[in-house]
């Protein structure tokens, strides 16, 4: 039998690992960690690469804390990951242990760590022998594997819940699509789903929306690339039904890249859409996105905040402002925010959501409605921006949300990652007097 | 000692059933030694008979990671196995290629020394699909015989089209 065996098993493993420290230790985001794999990587070697990056990275801190004690010293980051990747096999996964140890040993080749073989090698057969467990004494942080300032902000805002908030943080996100009305039913898509063999089912708080059992690619989804079709979390859906715009409306979608949001608008009414971004090459996927689903708006490079650059005077009846933010909502589906965001990034996207906010309003028309919504799950980049908007500003009034998915605020509502299977979300609706 | 040359998929030599051991003498002793220096050199952590043209019913093994734990086993028999599991595998006899293939988890054999003592082993992980992988050998059978007739024909043309291009450099 060939001794190479284990090589074929050891790339996905240093691709993961190399992954995972491009993360930890150069603060690249995950997507851009991934998009430097080799294109010839595919099928089986894919998953199982793509799986155990997002599985290590979820449970990054406690591995960290499994593997402490086995370690003199602080091993350099690369090799770092790749013992959190081989105990994270070990820890969570249904791969063979000595199958695991093997391939994850045969790894140190690839990426120049053959030194380090024995090492490995000695630290996975040790976890596989005795485990160290954590107690219960172990920090929330550890044993969820968030930082500790996450913690203590999810702590403050969500009170008895923050423990089920961090732990729907590290479920795997599931898939859900969204149907174009214009071109298609629902019932419809499922019926031709199920044809293919794929099984889905119809989600209860998103009117476009569906869950698929099993994760698929886009390339492959029958009605994708017909534009029947588009991938988006059902939490993001409920913009539409908030915004509620109308046939022959102006509609502002403030900072509108990648554009889903923008075309389940375009989606719902016939109204008058521009599309607003900062980001020229962001605002390029919008306009694929449009073009595939047969769509059109006007799109605008422009920052929202300052819009004496891109608005003409005419004001919009309805604007949404899905600001940018910390992302701790879609932590299921990016779990390397938690490592790469800083306790002080939440003030900042504090900042500029309020500004975003005093900048849009003048736009608006009087009568008209403003959702601001954020992927975040903290009140400071919430419920807190709101209210401090409201007090400050005569002519702006909060609805009380309508339709409600999560939970009421004081000014809006708040979705938990994981409620109705949605990522977490908050969404306000205002009114201009 | 030397090393002997290995026989690649298709060649019908590797289809050859062995026949079992009688006679454990000196030139029994020195193939054993040629077939473990030929199994390193490849490099590989299991080596059958037939694989160097040979019938007589012998493999051997080496699945340690200092390369200093030898196994030969003469006229094997596989006394017990359980679990199953997929692993990715790859063959002397069918080089640059690795599929994922259905081995059982634990094993017990039995088999005789070179001297023609007898032993019995309980093995799991990698040294049992390498015994389970060299069984096969002893009687004609190869790993790619679990893949799918397409798959080994997708094999056997790039083995044809690696043989023309050695044949012509």
């Amino acid at each position: 039998m060939a001794a190479e065996t284990a090589d074929a098993g050891a790339r996905p493993r240093a691709l993961a690992a190399r992954a995972v420290a491009g993360v930890i230790d150069q603060g690249q985001s995950l997507d851009a960690a991934l998009a430097a794999w080799p294109s010839d990587l595919s099928g089986a070697d894919l998953a199982l690469a793509r799986m155990m990056a997002y599985g290590t990275l979820r449970d990054y801190r406690r591995l960290g804390a499994l593997l402490a004690p086995r370690l003199k010293k602080t091993p350099q980051p690369v090799l770092d990951a790749l013992l959190r990747v081989g105990l994270f096999q070990l820890e969570a996964t249904r791969v063979p242990a000595h199958a695991a140890v093997h391939a994850t040993v045969a790894a140190t080749k690839s990426l120049k760590l053959s030194k380090a073989r024995g090492l490995v090698n000695a630290v996975l057969r040790g976890h596989q022998r005795e485990p160290v467990r954590l107690g219960d004494e172990a920090a929330v942080g550890v044993m969820h594997s968030y930082p500790d300032w996450l913690v203590e902000r999810i702590a403050a805002d969500w009170g008895a819940a923050a423990t089920e908030v961090l732990a729907a943080g590290n479920d795997r996100a599931p898939m859900h699509l969204r149907v174009n009305r214009r071109r298609t039913t629902r019932d419809a898509m499922l019926a031709e789903w199920r044809t293919a063999d794929l099984s889905a089912s119809p989600m209860t708080v998103c009117a476009d929306g569906a869950t698929l059992a099993a994760p698929v690619a886009a390339e492959r989804l029958p009605g994708f690339a017909e534009g029947r079709v588009s991938i988006q979390d059902g939490a993001a859906q409920i913009a539409a039904d908030l915004l509620a715009a109308h046939d022959g409306q102006r509609v502002l979608d403030a900072c509108a890249a990648p554009g889903n949001k923008s075309a389940h608008l375009c989606e719902r009414a016939d109204i008058a859409l521009t599309a607003l971004d900062i980001d020229a090459g962001r605002l390029a996927t919008l306009e694929a996105t449009l073009a595939r689903l047969g769509l059109s708006a006007t799109t605008r490079v422009g920052d929202a905040a300052e819009p004496a650059a891109w608005w003409n005077g005419e004001p919009f009846d309805r604007i949404l402002l899905d600001a940018p933010c910390s992302g701790t909502g879609v932590i299921r589906r990016h779990p390397d925010i938690k490592w790469l965001r800083r306790a002080t990034d939440i003030d900042t996207a504090a900042v500029r959501q309020r500004r975003l906010l005093e900048a849009l309003w003048p736009t608006l028309a009087h009568g008209g409605r403003l959702v601001y919504a954020t992927c975040s799950i903290l009140a400071a980049e919430g419920d807190d921006i709101v209210q401090d908007f409201v007090a400050a500003t005569p002519d702006a009034s909060a609805l009380d949300p309508a339709p409600l998915v999560g939970q009421p605020t004081a000014f809006g509502q708040r979705i938990a990652p994981g409620a109705h299977d949605l990522d977490g979300f908050y969404y306000a609706v205002l009114v201009r007097e | 000692m030397a090393i002997l040359e290995i026989l690649h998929f298709p060649d019908p030599r590797l289809r050859e059933v062995t026949e079992p051991i009688t006679v454990f003498d000196e030139a029994l002793s020195r193939f054993i030694d040629d077939m473990f220096e030929t199994m390193y050199d490849a490099p590989g952590v299991g080596l059958a008979a037939t694989q160097v043209g040979d019938i007589r019913r012998v493999a051997v093994m080496d699945c340690s990671e200092d390369k200093n734990e030898r196994i030969v086993m003469c006229n094997p028999r596989i006394l017990w196995s359980e679990d199953e599991e997929v692993v990715d595998e790859g063959c002397l006899s069918v080089p640059e290629h690795y599929d994922r293939v259905t081995r059982a988890t634990r094993l017990a054999f039995a088999a005789q020394d070179r001297d023609g003592s007898e032993y019995e082993m309980e093995v799991e992980g990698l040294l049992a699909q390498c015994v389970q992988h060299e069984l096969a050998h002893l009687d004609g059978g190869l790993y790619i015989d679990k893949l799918s007739r397409l798959k080994r024909e997708r094999i056997r043309r790039k083995m044809a089209k690696n043989a023309k291009r050695q044949d012509e450099a």
